[in-house]
């Protein structure tokens, strides 16, 4: 009996990852181009929360700010990224609920992390274009220039924001066992604003904290135009442990909610 | 013949859709396809399953299955100690009263719920142990119509769910077609599923959970907001769709007529437990009482409550001041009831003999025993 894929012939063929990922990222390219409205809104807030950090800082401030402007634009960038990551995913586990699409994720032959992992992700990349923009706007307003060597900027925030992508996972998992939760959960981005601006060269073990290592390393990029490769090697490795280690525990606190969900019966009840 | 051997009891071919070898030899559900049902049934029946050589392995297979909620006098026990095989192949209906157990005996299937005691394999595979094996298998639509994206249009939908399902959707595309095409919705193939009635949204979800491959289908109220005609296309079409491509069908509902009209067997449950378990004509067969149908006026709910008790398959509807009554009733009970109504000053306008069905069979058996009867 063949075993090739019958395309067109009407026989169901089996799909890979990488059809898998096609899926969820043609999703969530459809869903931003057709329904722009939420990414808009994020863009104003951004930017109106910027312009008044700025033009009122100036007023406050004055000249410190103008001279520190570099720092607070990249930090505001890390910012609007990881606040759209963590929300992202933490809104997306609690939205599948209430749609009660959860369940047909949970029950998929992929196994639900790869699942996830690829929505986390596509959200990222919504998430990169959408602070992109707000950068080039914040860059315009204050006439700042910035090195955007786009490879490291990429590298380093992505994998910044991958360990609050973590935090997504965990604060998703516990809206699953309690539902009206995720309100408050959202609270926590308020909460990046600190580990963003973390003194992480003056108090060294503030960088196992997530985003703090990734913001300073950001700010070398942008400011001073350091490359990823000189980076020094453990700085480097610091920055993949860390990312690597909150999406990882993160993940573990959603895997456990989502087992005490099924244990108590609720899990995709809303 | 096109068969699906190597997979029912091949996990590790499930645990990897990638490596889904098998997935070419997955029955289509072209138009002449309607004898592969039973081609198949007798291909599994011929594979060496758990059962040892030659037993035909069972697409559903639920062993000792308990779960209680709570803990201590507060505790309530949804399901209790059920077992249950179900053939592949065959659409079954399950029925009880609100609160019977049902919704949670069919999670714990789907591992939803984890039970405390007991097993579930679907086509011999553990869904604990193997649930990737197991998930390639099963689809399901759980409590009401909301189970796909209302952003995203009809097609969108049966794509994207086809591949979280394990199937490239670009070989299951004519099969889309068609399925739109039979519940009517080929007009509305990419129209936002949020812009559609609330029925067509109900028929969107029931054919995303066919789009993929899944041979083992759970519906629970597939026809719950839908009209009387679109309830009555849609039973057709899914009995239909069932017997081409073979699937084993579980269909939950309060609606009788539908699982009178597409089930093959009916399982009754009540108080966490099955209370019946037959084909539909079996069950109808083994109600060997007359059902009489009174309508009449004066029949006050005190009369209904005292009905309730002295007789059998009470079942009341009352409309525009007249009550139309339905008891199962032997000889001895006929002279009693009428003897009460006459007890009670109520005019009977109406006095037949009707045919059992389904309902009166499941308000006997699950009145007083959990949830509420009709």
């Amino acid at each position: 009996m063949s075993r090739e894929p019958r395309r067109g012939s009407d026989g169901p063929s089996p799909a890979g990852h990488y059809r898998l990922a096609r899926a969820v990222l043609y999703r969530e390219a459809v869903l931003f181009v057709r329904y722009p409205a939420n990414a808009i809104g994020g863009v104003v807030i951004a930017v109106f929360f910027f312009g008044v950090l700025f033009y009122g800082g100036r007023m406050v401030a004055g000249q410190a700010l103008t001279d520190s402007i570099e720092g607070i634009i990249v930090g505001y960038f890390l910012w609007t990224l990881s606040v759209g990551a963590y929300s992202a995913i933490s809104n997306d586990i609690g939205s599948e609920v209430q749609w009660g699409t959860l369940e047909r994720h949970v029950m998929t032959p992929f196994g639900f992390a790869p699942v996830a992992l690829l929505k986390g992700l596509a959200k990222v990349i919504r998430t990169f274009l959408t602070s992109g923009v707000v950068l080039g706007v914040m860059l315009a307003v204050t006439g700042t220039a910035l090195e955007l060597n786009v490879l490291t900027i990429v590298l380093v925030s992505g994998l910044s924001i991958t360990s609050v992508l973590g935090l997504g996972f965990a604060a998703g998992g516990i809206t699953l066992l309690y539902k009206r939760i995720g309100n408050w959960l959202n609270l926590l981005q308020f909460g990046f604003v600190v580990l963003v601006s973390a003194p992480s060269l003056d108090v060294p073990w503030l960088r196992v904290l997530p985003l703090a290592h990734g913001s300073g390393l950001l700010q070398r990029a942008m400011v001073n135009g350091t490359r990823i490769w000189e980076f020094p090697v453990a700085d480097l490795a610091l920055l993949v442990v860390v990312a690597v280690g909150y999406l990882g525990a993160g993940y573990l606190v959603f895997q456990y909610a989502t087992r005490r969900a099924r244990r108590l019966g609720v899990l995709g009840d809303y | 013949m096109a068969t699906r051997e190597g997979r029912s009891t091949d996990a590790t071919a499930g645990s990897d859709p990638a490596a889904g070898e098998d997935g070419a030899d997955r029955v289509a559900d072209t138009p002449d396809s309607g004898d592969r049902r039973r081609d198949r049934r007798s291909a599994e029946a011929s594979e060496s399953g758990p059962g040892g050589a030659g037993a035909a392995v069972p697409a559903v297979a639920v062993s000792g299955l308990s779960k209680r909620f709570g803990s201590g006098p507060d505790a309530v026990t949804a399901v209790d100690d059920v077992s249950v095989e179900i053939e592949a192949g065959s659409i079954v209906g399950l029925l009880g009263p609100n609160g019977a157990g049902k919704t949670t005996l069919i999670k714990s299937i789907l591992g939803m719920v984890l039970p405390d005691e007991g097993s579930v394999r679907l086509h011999g595979i553990d869904v604990r142990e193997d649930s990737r094996a197991a998930y390639a298998r099963v689809d399901a639509m759980l409590e009401g119509a909301r189970n796909d994206y209302w952003r995203l249009t009809v097609r969108e939908n049966l794509r994207y769910f086809a591949a979280i399902g394990g199937v490239d959707p670009d070989s299951v595309a004519e099969r889309h077609d068609r399925l739109l095409d039979r519940f009517g919705l080929d007009s509305k193939v990419d129209t936002a599923v949020r812009n559609l009635s609330r029925g067509m949204k109900q028929k969107v979800s029931i054919a995303s959970v066919l789009a993929g491959d899944a041979d083992v289908v759970f519906l629970d109220e597939p026809t719950l907001g839908l009209d009387v005609e679109s309830s009555r296309t849609l039973r057709a079409e899914l009995r239909r769709i069932a017997e081409e491509r073979g699937l084993t069908v579980v269909v939950s509902s309060h609606d009788m007529d539908v699982v009178e009209a597409v089930c093959d067997r009916v399982l009754i449950m009540s108080g966490g437990r099955i209370v019946a378990d037959d084909a539909v004509e079996a069950l109808l067969a083994g109600d060997d009482r007359h059902r009489l149908r009174v309508v009449a006026r004066g029949i006050d709910p005190g009369l209904v409550a005292d009905l309730r008790r002295e007789f059998d398959g009470v079942a009341v509807d009352t409309e525009a001041g007249r009550t139309r009554l339905r008891v199962a009733v032997d000889t001895d009970d006929l002279y009693a009831l009428v003897a009460r109504l006459r007890e009670h000053d109520v005019t009977i306008d109406r006095l037949d003999t009707v045919e059992p069905d389904l309902e009166d069979v499941f308000v006997d058996l699950t009145r007083g025993t959990g949830g509420h009867s009709r």
